[in-house]
């Protein structure tokens, strides 16, 4: 029975070690693989062209505002959503994934609206909702009076930390 | 960092890339840098949330639109590790190619020689790649450092340089996890050359990791089955036993485990001992290879302390069981063929593009998941599966897009059309408005102001009621009788009044002529914001219909583009679905014939102990059944 022992170990072994071989043959012939490949990068191409159509036809660049949402640090505020009101009418109400969160405290920037406004004086108001310090809730807000004229306008949103008061600071300003 | 689970290398160095090229631009620790343009911030968002589609689609347009000029080395670098995430290679190596040309800088070049040398491994050009990691410099960040110093080791294993790989790998101090993937596959790569000492020292290394990462763990205990199958088969049943206890009882590899460590107390003849994993395992899902063999295990163990009718029982229910299996197994390969159980796996899948490894708890929840479960645990079949499903969410995505074009070209009309309607009023209205002859009456404004102030004819700033005073003590001055006797009174009264007139005129000369030059420069102003309003309608009635009709020309060329490529993807979909269906028929015959050649064991063992029984019985004299 020791042949049983052989031939089974055997077979373990090699399902073990076909698993998690060096180097993997490919299930598709490589002319499938280029074909795939083609066509992706054919509809990236594509993607690129219907998208930039896409924001000259909405958001054209003279009319463009968009704001953008960063974190710097953010360990006193665990954000959960953002309101956005321009010039006293709600835009924008995102609710944030762990996801998301996590792009924001790694650097990444979201950008949270994008729009169209006319020349002229415009005020931006952002409810942030969240837990702050201690487990509590967190509501806190910031506001931006800004001269839009022709031209795209970019706003930026930022939650940082103030680590003498170990509480999150809210700010809006407009991305120089 | 984020790494798929399976550590096979052709698969998951393409997912890792994008964490590299964020390590290698991005960040040196967690914390992004100082984004000094938000849209490549904005492409770092959804590059983080690994939606590296859309983070190449906006990285594209932002550095086509200019908008990432402040980071433009790190843009470049991001862009290239992203295509070659998304499988462009080519346009991926002009990038870095191109950066080596342009740029001085150590870090970024460093960087660029890693990216072309991944590039080439990815492609199996290895001669190539090991040229290009030769060329880093020792400028790269860590985490970098730890995947350049494994994709070295990766391609000389590649080249069955096995000796250069253990040397390069044993002088590497760095417990970066990118390493513990090297250390593995070198020492699975060494198994199989039989060289013993040498593959548990790596494995070993790699099976006491000290980590709390699920993809670590699950490395681990990898590394750990792999040595102690292999102490195994060196007859080592302590050693085995020993490293196959480090498996955890509820990862994926625990089955694997329970049979070895079973083997292992069967080497130690310990055979009641072997019994209490393999009768756990064997009340597990029959479609796994470990539990298949621990139904012929059992039987052999019981045989072995002679409990031959235990053991009989258990080839008997063995035997069923493969029978139930192999009809199961039958079905699934009809439905396999037939093309059915391929749509039914991504029933529920995402939409998301360049995805990798499933979560096996998201299988959909079907007749055929349970044969999915293993298929997807296998890493050529998610090889395959991840170009049909980039397919598949690239064809949903085009068709959304064609839904769009559809709304923009509607949007496009009704600009077209509002345009056309609006025009004629604003003409109208601008019609009305001659700014000729209003420059021509400022001009006449400013001389009459110069002449007033060069004479300082304090009257000609006079109001309409002084002026109308002023004309009427003019008119009585030529009155006839003004110059009588009787008038006198009225001479003093009219000079009294034409001396406070003029006292009055000359004492705001100055604020008036302020307030009229004042005026005229709101005249001009607004004599040039008119000229600005005509120029514009005259720009807005000669271009927006062109703007609309460049649009209405993009989208009429979008269209058909659309179309072709949906129609590609179908054809290559059909393919990669044959391909796939190949895939699955096969692996399930597999299976199949692996149950059949157990059944068989299992009947020969079974004969072979009614033999013994009869012998047995035969020579004792007692009646058979």
């Amino acid at each position: 029975m020791i042949k049983l022992f052989q031939r089974v170990t055997s077979v373990a072994l090699v399902l073990i070690l076909t698993q998690t071989a060096v180097s993997a043959t490919d299930v598709k012939p490589a002319s499938l693989d280029a074909e795939v490949q083609d066509l992706k990068g054919a509809v990236l191409d594509l993607n690129r062209e219907l998208f930039m159509l896409e924001e000259e036809l909405l958001y054209p660049a003279n009319t463009q505002i968009a704001v953008f949402m960063s974190m710097d640090i953010g360990e006193f505020f665990a954000l959960d959503s953002v309101q956005l009101e321009l010039d006293g009418k709600s835009v924008t109400n995102y609710l944030y994934t762990e996801r998301e969160v996590t792009a924001l405290h790694r650097g990444g920037v979201q950008q949270l609206f994008l729009g169209n406004l006319k020349t002229g004086e415009h005020e931006l108001v952002a409810i942030f909702t969240g837990v702050g310090p201690h487990g509590r809730d967190y509501r806190r807000g910031a506001t931006l009076t800004f001269d839009k004229q022709i031209g795209a306008k970019f706003v930026e949103l930022q939650i940082s930390d103030k680590a003498s008061k170990r509480q999150p600071e809210f700010y809006a300003r407009e991305w120089e | 960092m984020t790494k798929p689970v399976a550590a096979l290398p052709a698969v998951w160095l393409a997912a890792g890339m994008v964490a590299c090229a964020c390590f290698g631009t991005v960040a040196a620790q967690n914390r992004g840098v100082d984004i000094r343009d938000p849209h490549y911030g904005e492409v770092l968002f959804h590059f983080y949330q690994q939606d590296e589609f859309t983070a190449l689609t906006h990285l594209l347009v932002a550095r086509q639109a200019g908008r990432v000029n402040q980071h433009a080395a790190e843009a470049e670098l991001l862009l290239g590790g992203l295509y070659l995430s998304y499988g462009q290679m080519e346009q991926a190596t002009q990038i870095f190619d191109r950066l080596l040309v342009e740029t001085a800088d150590p870090a970024v070049r460093d960087r660029a020689w890693y990216f072309i040398g991944k590039a080439h491994y990815q492609r199996g050009l290895y001669t190539q790649a090991d040229n290009a990691f030769a060329r880093v410099a020792g400028n790269l960040p860590d985490a970098l450092r730890a995947e350049h110093r494994m994709l070295q080791a990766q391609s000389l294993m590649a080249q069955t340089r096995f000796d250069e790989a253990v040397a390069l790998l044993e002088t590497e101090r760095s417990d970066q996890d990118w390493l513990a993937y090297a250390r593995f596959n070198l020492g699975v790569a060494l198994v199989r050359l039989d060289r013993h000492a040498e593959a548990a020292r790596q494995l070993d290394s790699v099976g006491q990791l000290n980590s709390d990462d699920p993809e670590l763990l699950a490395l681990r205990d990898k590394a750990n089955l792999a040595l102690g199958f292999a102490h195994l088969q060196a007859q080592q049943g302590k050693e085995a036993r020993a490293v196959l206890g480090r498996v955890r009882l509820n990862g994926p590899h625990a089955n694997k485990a329970l049979l070895g460590v079973g083997w292992a107390d069967i080497l130690k003849e310990n055979y009641r001992g072997a019994l209490t994993p393999w009768l756990e395992l064997s009340e597990r899902d029959l479609l796994d290879s470990a539990v298949q063999e621990s139904l012929l295990a059992i039987p052999y163990a019981f045989s072995r302390i002679g409990a031959n009718g235990s053991a009989a029982e258990h080839y008997v229910s063995a035997m069923a069981n493969f029978d139930h299996e192999m009809a199961g197994l039958n079905a699934a390969i009809d439905r396999a063929r037939s093309g059915r159980m391929i749509p039914a796996l991504l029933s529920r899948d995402g939409k998301g593009i360049g995805r990798w490894y499933w979560q096996l708890d998201e299988l959909p929840d079907s007749d055929d998941a349970r044969y999915l479960y293993h298929l997807v645990a296998n890493n050529q079949f998610q090889d395959g599966l991840r170009s049909y499903r980039d397919l598949v969410a690239l064809r949903e995505h085009l068709s959304a897009w064609r839904d769009k074009l559809a709304a923009f070209e509607h949007m496009v009309e009704t600009r077209t059309l509002a345009h056309s309607q609006r025009m004629p009023a604003i003409e109208q209205r601008l019609a009305g408005v001659d700014s000729t002859v209003l420059r021509e009456r400022r001009d006449a404004l400013v001389r009459t102001l110069e002449q007033v102030e060069v004479s300082r004819n304090v009257v000609g700033l006079a109001n309409e009621i002084e002026a109308d005073q002023w004309r009427r003590l003019a008119a009585l001055e030529t009155n006839a009788a003004w110059e009588s006797e009787q008038a006198a009174t009225a001479r003093d009264k009219h000079r009294i009044l034409k001396g406070t007139l003029l006292w009055q005129l000359d004492r705001d000369y100055r604020y008036r002529l302020w307030q009229q030059r004042r005026t005229i420069t709101d005249i001009e102003q607004a004599l040039v914001e008119t000229g600005d309003l005509e120029s514009r309608t005259q720009f807005t009635k000669l271009n927006i219909p062109l703007q609309f009709e460049e649009y209405r020309v993009r989208i009429e060329a979008l269209k058909p583009r659309i179309d072709a490529m949906q129609a590609q993807i179908d054809a290559v979909l059909m393919d990669q679905e044959r391909q796939l269906q190949t895939v699955v028929a096969e692996e399930l015959e597999k299976q199949k014939q692996r149950l059949a050649s157990y059944r068989m064991q299992a009947r020969f063992a079974l004969a072979t102990i009614y033999d013994q029984a009869t012998v047995v019985s035969a020579d004792s004299g007692e009646p058979q059944p």
